[in-house]
């Protein structure tokens, strides 16, 4: 009797240590294969050419399909982000400061975050479902037997019109929701317009539009590469696409903050070595 | 951009939407409770989602928290209002949008996923014919589990949140951790608990209704499942933000 | 000028599909793949065209050994053995964002066409093609402008295997080519099959469940089970083969068969 529980707990720690073992392996297999896939798209795209009119044609589906969705998400997300700073400023009588530090904060870190997990639903998961459909419907197979490198033919003008109109959407996202955060300011919170956009300045500068940049293109990227490659490698009928568009989702997402963690300590260190720079430099010239 | 066609079918769904939330309120009033599908349900949504969502969340509130000290210590020039600038934030808004989205896209997605694929394979029409209600035997479990999941969740992000958030300002603002809890303290209240759980309660209410109702509408095939899924993931992330925006509304009005 | 196996293995997941296949068919021939579902004959065909790539084991495609081109990846020989056969898959597969004109045109606007006839098709030289294509699948000239979806689905596998033909591959293989059509498509298809053999002396390899087509077409009868070849014979043989399975499948068939049926000259 007194063996057991040890027994249970023997076989229950080695089931949850072979799981969580497993969980690991699978999360690099799923890494890696990424990682291949766009080694591979880069590879085809510098051998090849003529992409042009097929990308052109692809940014105008994308954009199209996806303009209302970040104008409408972008207003929200600068609107709760100024009602947020309002109530924490409003204890310290700083509002005057409201404009500066939701503008920097909106453009630097959150926007770009939040409307970059609706393009992982909007863009990438439409990505997805479409590559996933025509891998088990064999038309990627049809396309590799007629002689086309499929690769060529529907990933490389996917991925770079989803790059390119991923940065485009998210700078229009990101006006939208500033744009947004003075009206909420104006109406919620009694914020005189001009004294809003004066504290602007103070707080967002070249450096963060360019932080806002880099964010937005690593992003894309993300979007981009896990989306075709969930859809290029889905397999087995309409339960298949269900499951390659829902990994998707979820993957996108996670890549999405842990690049968002990695190139903020990068662009940090980016930031002070300039700042350090400057001053050295001054201090010699001045 | 939309046609109007695509549109009155977002807004039929939404409708069917609605319609499933109020049948899955009545059955939580009047039972069946199903009691075991519940559990399994929760061991699967809850626990399955558990390590994503604390990883997730972490990255997050490590880049965040700094950010918005960066941003306070910039803004006011006092450093000692580190822990309650960002103790507030993350307990508002941080720790209960980030989870949402991610839930809409690991709990959502895959709801939606399951019931299309079930429809267009007929399972949902041999249900009828058996006089099975999908909405009492399959949705109901998962809805209440989702709810249930969504609060714990968002607790357990918004605890790892605040713990990232304290490592942040004893590392880099030399705060002593003893001392940065009393300033944090002060700073919130029971109310900021009361938002948080309200918000989580809402949004794990109103995922499952939109994804299963994308779900139930889907039509044609494997196009068709990923067709379906991916409104379905646009418009509950879509719902999260407006609802989130309503409630912060109504509560910085409370406060 | 023939396809070769020799001693192909391949496995899905811990799941053995082909557990030493070797088999041979050479020019003009028509070879039958015949085993219950889920036996590896699809997996066979897509090996041939490298879509995908064995374990273990040899494959040849004339002189040129496709298991050792790397799957995906662009390589020339490859590219090469894919001009030479063309493949009718299961579902027509048609892509769903052209019209079924581009569809069928699709092989003959691709970089490797141009190289194979060295110079580029007018459009005028491309409407002859297609026309004539079609013509051969019997399918209507109106149906040409629509989208795949918009024509129904035996329309769609006829124009799959027009879009397949265009190019004149020398190898045709087919993946359960009559599935779900109704009998007179599906006879007027094995007609076609036979016809194309024959006149224009094309080594055909088809998958199929469907025994008496086979008995009736075919030159050489493979059956594949649990991953390895059960017998590969012509029909006479096959008739009186001892092996359980092939006799199971013969009686099922002949049992559908009217009385006086009887094996083709």
């Amino acid at each position: 009797m007194n063996k057991e529980p040890n027994l249970t707990l023997k076989i229950a720690t080695e089931k949850t240590f072979t799981q969580c073992k497993d969980a690991i392996f699978n999360q690099l297999h799923e890494f890696g294969g990424a990682w291949i896939f766009l080694t591979k798209i880069l590879r085809t795209f510098k051998k090849t050419s003529g992409h042009r009119d097929a990308i052109i044609q692809q940014i105008a589906e994308v954009s199209t399909r996806t303009m209302s969705t970040v104008i409408f998400a972008g207003l929200f997300v600068g609107a709760i982000l100024v009602l947020q700073f309002d109530v924490m400023l409003r204890r310290f009588d700083a509002q005057s400061l409201l404009g500066g530090l939701n503008t920097s904060a909106t453009i630097r870190e959150i926007g770009p975050l939040i409307i970059s997990f609706l393009l992982a639903g909007k863009i990438g998961a439409f990505t997805t479902a479409e590559l996933a459909n025509m891998r088990v419907t064999e038309q990627i197979d049809a396309i590799e037997s007629l002689g086309t490198n499929s690769i060529q033919y529907l990933i490389i003008p996917r991925f770079i019109a989803i790059i390119l109109s991923s940065v485009v959407l998210l700078a229009i996202g990101l006006s939208v929701s500033v744009f947004g955060a003075i009206i909420v300011a104006q109406i919620f919170s009694g914020i005189n317009i001009y004294q809003y956009i004066s504290s602007i300045p103070r707080f967002a500068g070249g450096w963060t539009l360019f932080e806002g940049l880099v964010r937005s293109i690593l992003f894309s990227t993300v979007v981009a590469t896990i989306s075709t490659f969930k859809g290029y490698t889905a397999t087995g009928g309409a339960r298949g696409v269900g499951k390659a568009v829902t990994q998707a989702a979820i993957y996108i997402n996670v890549y999405i903050v842990i690049t968002n963690f990695i190139s903020s300590s990068i662009l940090e260190w980016i930031h002070d070595l300039l700042y350090f720079s400057i001053s050295i430099v001054e201090r010699i010239f001045l | 951009m939309i046609s109007t066609e695509a549109f009155k079918k977002h807004l039929r769904t939404l409708f069917l939407a609605l319609q499933l939330l109020q049948k899955l309120f009545k059955q939580l009033s009047t039972g069946p409770h199903r009691k075991n599908e519940t559990l399994s349900a929760i061991e699967n949504i809850g626990i399955g989602s558990l390590p994503i969502i604390s990883i997730a969340t972490g990255f997050t509130g490590l880049v965040m928290t700094s950010e918005i000290a960066w941003h306070m210590d910039f803004a006011l020039s006092n450093v000692s209002m580190i822990p309650g600038f960002t103790g507030q934030f993350v307990l508002r808004e941080l720790g209960i949008a980030v989870p949402a989205m991610l839930i809409v896209s690991k709990v959502g997605a895959s709801m939606t996923a399951e019931l299309a694929s079930m429809r267009i394979t007929e399972q949902l029409d041999a249900f009828k014919l058996l006089k099975i209600d999908v909405v009492s035997y399959h949705i109901f479990p998962r809805w209440v589990a989702c709810t249930i999941s969504t609060i714990c969740l968002t607790l357990i992000s918004i605890t790892i949140t605040l713990m990232i958030a304290m490592f942040t300002a004893v590392t880099k603002y030399h705060f002593n951790s003893q001392e940065y809890l009393n300033t944090l303290a002060q700073f919130i209240n029971s109310m900021d608990l009361i938002c948080a759980i309200t918000k989580a309660t809402v949004f794990g209410m109103i995922i499952p209704p939109i994804a299963c109702a994308y779900g139930l509408k889907c039509e044609g095939g494997a196009q068709g499942v990923g067709q379906a899924t991916t409104d379905a993931v646009v418009t509950a992330t879509l719902a999260v933000i407006i609802i989130d925006f309503i409630l912060t509304a109504f509560f910085s009005a409370l406060l | 000028m023939s396809i070769r196996f020799q001693n192909v293995y391949k496995a899905f997941a811990e799941k053995q599909i082909l557990d030493g296949v070797s088999f041979q068919v050479n020019a003009g021939e028509i070879l039958f793949i015949l085993g219950k579902s889920g036996m590896g004959k699809s997996v066979t065909l897509k090996h041939i065209i490298g879509v995908l790539e064995p374990d273990q084991g040899k494959i040849f495609v004339d002189e040129f050994e496709v298991s050792s081109m790397h799957t995906y990846d662009q390589k020339d020989e490859l590219t090469l053995v894919r001009q030479r056969c063309g493949m009718v898959f299961q579902h027509p597969a048609l892509l769903d964002s052209l019209t079924n004109f581009e569809n069928v045109a699709f092989g003959l606007r691709t970089p490797q066409y141009r190289k194979k006839i060295g110079r580029t098709l007018t459009e005028e030289e491309i409407n002859a093609i297609v026309l004539k294509t079609i013509k051969l699948v019997h399918v209507n000239e109106d149906t040409l402008p629509l989208k795949p979806y918009e024509v129904s689905y035996g329309v769609q596998k006829r124009i799959s295997m027009a879009r397949t033909l265009a190019p004149g591959p020398e190898y045709l293989l087919f993946d359960e080519p009559t599935t779900g059509l109704d009998p007179l498509s599906t006879s007027s298809i094995n007609k076609l099959i036979f016809e194309l053999s024959r006149k224009l002396k094309v080594t055909s390899i088809i998958v199929s469940h469907d025994m008496a087509c086979a008995l009736s077409i075919a030159d050489q009868i493979l059956f594949l089970d649990q991953g390895k070849v059960l017998l590969c014979a012509p029909p006479k043989e096959v008739i009186h083969s001892t092996i359980p399975l092939v006799q199971d499948f013969f009686k099922e068939t002949m049992s559908l068969l009217p009385p006086n049926w009887s094996l083709k000259a």
